[in-house]
């Protein structure tokens, strides 16, 4: 299979990046290097084996998301300009595996989920139209910063003109989002309620129904694919294989799906904009700009926007280890590209990044935290997040490119 | 004699005596080490996980801190939901406190082991809920709580255990161990020879806070009940988290005032830091106490009520 079929831009060669082949790999060893010895120090700390583990997760998850690019905006692109379906089978392959993997865990933790109870920290939101909206103007962002804030993340390691603006458009867009919340609150999402499916049909049921409901999704996208390459034998080299290949995203998929649960098992779920939104509301806040009070708003699961004490939080680490990683990643397979922001980089990441913003506050989390890990719990707000997502994107995908403003 | 010399002895003793059965020594140990103390210490603990009359039961104020790793075959409650009543500000009322302790598979001649995270604050709010409806004696706190077993690197589990249902009764809630707004009143109004403690910090004692940075239930006045005495509940715990000696506590509360002589209420700001001193007071040391559950929340919002601010604080609200 051709990797760059997947691909936002051709994949290159480990040949093309600009830097000499011994300075990139000695640079990446010497991050991942860097990270195993942050996270030996930070878990000899009192306390600092969630940090630790926080750290390892995201870094982890960095070298995932890279490797496979795994990329909500690049699989939905690919599907509906080129019908290939590679991309989309791996976040179903994600999403069956994790909640796989989410199903035995919270049958250990919570063994009768009929009750009042939630899971403690799983992202499981109210569902209704605020939360519609919320996905459609994610999916908005996302076409037209061209990536989630997951993919952003990583970007910023391939060095993506357009990732550092997508993000501080997200925090501009995390404060809309406090401004609009308690208005938001009143007028519905209070009256939300709050669906977990295992609660209605326990665990076997909800495992039956979202895996059936993944395979019903699957199904018509499996006979899309291209036909298999007929000369499998080809002799494979593990190292290229691992690190300067691209990773089928059926293979991200299940290591997603995998790293999802055991996140979730030691420090909660994955989620890449809890440490956005709580340094945007620390800043808003000691600005003066906030309402004196966000309503309800920390009494809710997902990628909470507390306001942080630490300097060191564990989201806050998952971030730095995620970014570090995929640089690192980056560097060993030659896809380190640093550029220029051109003007309309510039623009499209600031006002994509805002609606990505204003999304991921108002619907508790964003394509990883609400969608991804969301799903994988049970939750109907992550399916419903993502149909919204999806709609958002398209729809303004459509419109863009009909007014010539999107590629 | 320590806790720990008492706990070598029993074992010794009990070694010499049945050389040949572990179970029942350690059974046996657990009898009597039981009765002896309202604490158990970690290593106890551990040497009694498989008695099948203890019930261990976590309550801690983190989400997620027992699900990813607990005692084994500890139980989960929820303080928020499971020891309150969640409409009306009062401890769970005689029903639904009785479904939680069958639940829990405790019967009024079981061991009751809590602990928690924060230096068992929630799991000695718990002893005090539970104490209330006549579950006193038979309950008691790890000492140190999570905190030392953790530091101890001790063994952690996730996997919730499997409890036969008891059959408790629903019993009517005794008041002997609450104290009401009417009974602080009466002491800050000299009607009654009492004494209150204050455990919150210093600073919220003077008035100069109304509420520790970040907490959501605040007051609309500060300082504290005339009358009342301040000693934060921290003075009363080592470094590891574990409770001073008898003899240290005695010394602690006496340079106060309390010896034991007049009855005591405990207060702090929402009732439930201040269970940690009820629990020292009362089961440690056996004074006579009360725990004011009302706390600062409902005193320093009181209409007409007298108060002390010595930092001359004006609540400025909007």
């Amino acid at each position: 299979m051709t990797a760059s079929s997947l691909s936002e831009r051709s994949a290159p060669g480990p040949s093309t990046g600009r830097l000499p082949v011994s300075l990139r790999v000695a640079s990446a060893a010497l991050i991942g290097a860097g990270l195993l010895i942050a996270a030996l120090r930070l878990s000899g700390d009192p306390g600092g084996s969630r940090l630790a583990l926080s750290l390892s997760f995201g870094a982890l998850f960095g070298f995932v998301l890279q490797r496979a690019r795994f990329c909500f905006f690049c699989l939905w692109r690919d599907l509906i300009d080129r019908r290939d379906p590679r991309g989309a089978l791996g976040v179903l392959a994600a999403l069956g595996a994790g909640t796989v993997g989410y199903s035995v865990v919270l049958g250990a933790w919570l063994p009768d989920p009929s009750g009042v109870r939630l899971p403690p920290d799983a992202h499981i939101g109210p569902v209704g139209p605020v939360l519609a909206l919320a996905g459609v103007a994610f999916g908005a962002g996302m076409a037209i910063s061209g990536s989630c804030i997951g993919a952003h993340l990583y970007r910023l390691g391939e060095g993506s003109p357009t990732a550092p603006f997508a993000l501080v458009g997200t925090a501009l867009g995390f404060v809309l989002g406090f401004f609009t919340w308690n208005t938001l609150y009143l007028a519905s999402i209070a009256e939300a309620p709050v669906i977990w499916l295992p609660r209605h049909l326990g665990y076997a049921g909800s495992l039956f129904l979202t895996l059936a409901v993944l395979a019903a999704l699957a199904a018509p996208l499996l006979r899309w694919l291209p036909p298999a390459d007929a000369s499998p034998s080809e002799r494979v080299a593990p190292l290229r294989a691992v690190f300067v290949d691209r990773w089928p995203t059926w293979l991200g998929g299940l290591a997603v799906g995998a790293l999802g649960t055991l996140a979730y098992l030691r420090v909660g779920p994955l989620g890449v904009t809890a440490e956005i939104g709580g340094r945007s509301r620390q800043a808003a806040a000691g600005l003066d700009l906030l309402p004196a009070r966000l309503e309800g708003l920390d009494g809710f699961r997902g990628c909470a926007t507390a306001i942080r004490d630490a300097i060191l939080t564990p989201n806050g680490l998952f971030i730095a280890g995620l970014v570090a990683a995929s640089l690192a990643a980056a560097l060993a397979a030659g896809e380190f590209r640093p550029a220029l922001p051109k003007r309309g980089q510039i623009g499209r990441g600031l006002v994509g990044g805002i609606l990505l913003g204003w999304g991921a506050m108002t619907g508790l989390g964003c394509s990883v935290g609400t969608l991804l890990s969301g799903i994988m719990a049970g939750a109907a707000s992550g399916w419903l997040f993502g149909v919204a997502m999806f709609a958002g994107l398209t729809a303004t995908l459509l419109a863009g490119r009909r007014l010539s403003l999107l590629p | 004699m320590s806790f720990r010399t008492l706990l070598a002895a029993r074992i010794a003793l009990a070694a010499l005596a049945f050389p040949m059965i572990g179970p029942a020594a350690a059974h046996a140990t657990e009898q009597k080490q039981s009765q002896t103390s309202p604490l158990v210490s970690t290593e106890w603990l551990e040497a009694n996980l498989a008695s099948p009359k203890l019930r261990i039961v976590e309550v801690s104020v983190e989400p997620g801190v027992y699900e990813r790793g607990h005692v084994p075959g500890a139980q989960n409650v929820l303080w928020h939901t499971d020891l309150v009543e969640t409409v009306s500000r009062d401890i769970a009322g005689p029903e639904k406190f009785a479904a939680l302790i069958r639940r829990l598979g405790i019967d009024r001649d079981t061991t009751v082991i809590l602990y928690g995270d924060n230096n068992n604050w929630f799991a000695a709010w718990g002893a005090w809920v539970f104490a209330q409806y006549g579950l006193v004696d038979n309950v008691k706190l790890l000492d140190s709580g999570r905190k030392k077993w953790e530091a101890e690197k001790r063994q952690l589990d996730t996997r919730s255990p499997d409890v036969a249902a008891s059959t408790f009764p629903v019993t009517p809630v005794s008041n002997g161990q609450r104290a009401r707004l009417a009974d602080v009143l009466a002491v800050a109004r000299k009607e009654r020879n009492e004494t209150i403690l204050d455990i919150r910090s210093p600073d919220e004692f003077s008035g100069k806070l109304i509420a520790p940075a970040g907490v959501q239930e605040l007051a609309i006045r500060a300082g504290h009940i005339p009358g009342s005495v301040n000693v934060p509940w921290a003075k009363a715990v080592n470094p590891d988290g574990t409770l001073k000696s008898v003899a240290e506590l005695k010394t602690l509360y006496a340079d106060v005032g309390i010896d034991g002589s007049k009855p005591i209420i405990t207060s702090c700001r929402i009732g439930e830091r201040s269970s940690h001193s009820w629990f020292v007071l009362s089961r440690v040391l056996g004074y006579p106490v009360r725990n004011y559950d009302g706390s600062w929340t409902e005193y320093g919002n009181a209409v007409g009520v007298p108060v002390v601010n010595l930092a001359g604080t004006v609540w400025s609200g909007k």
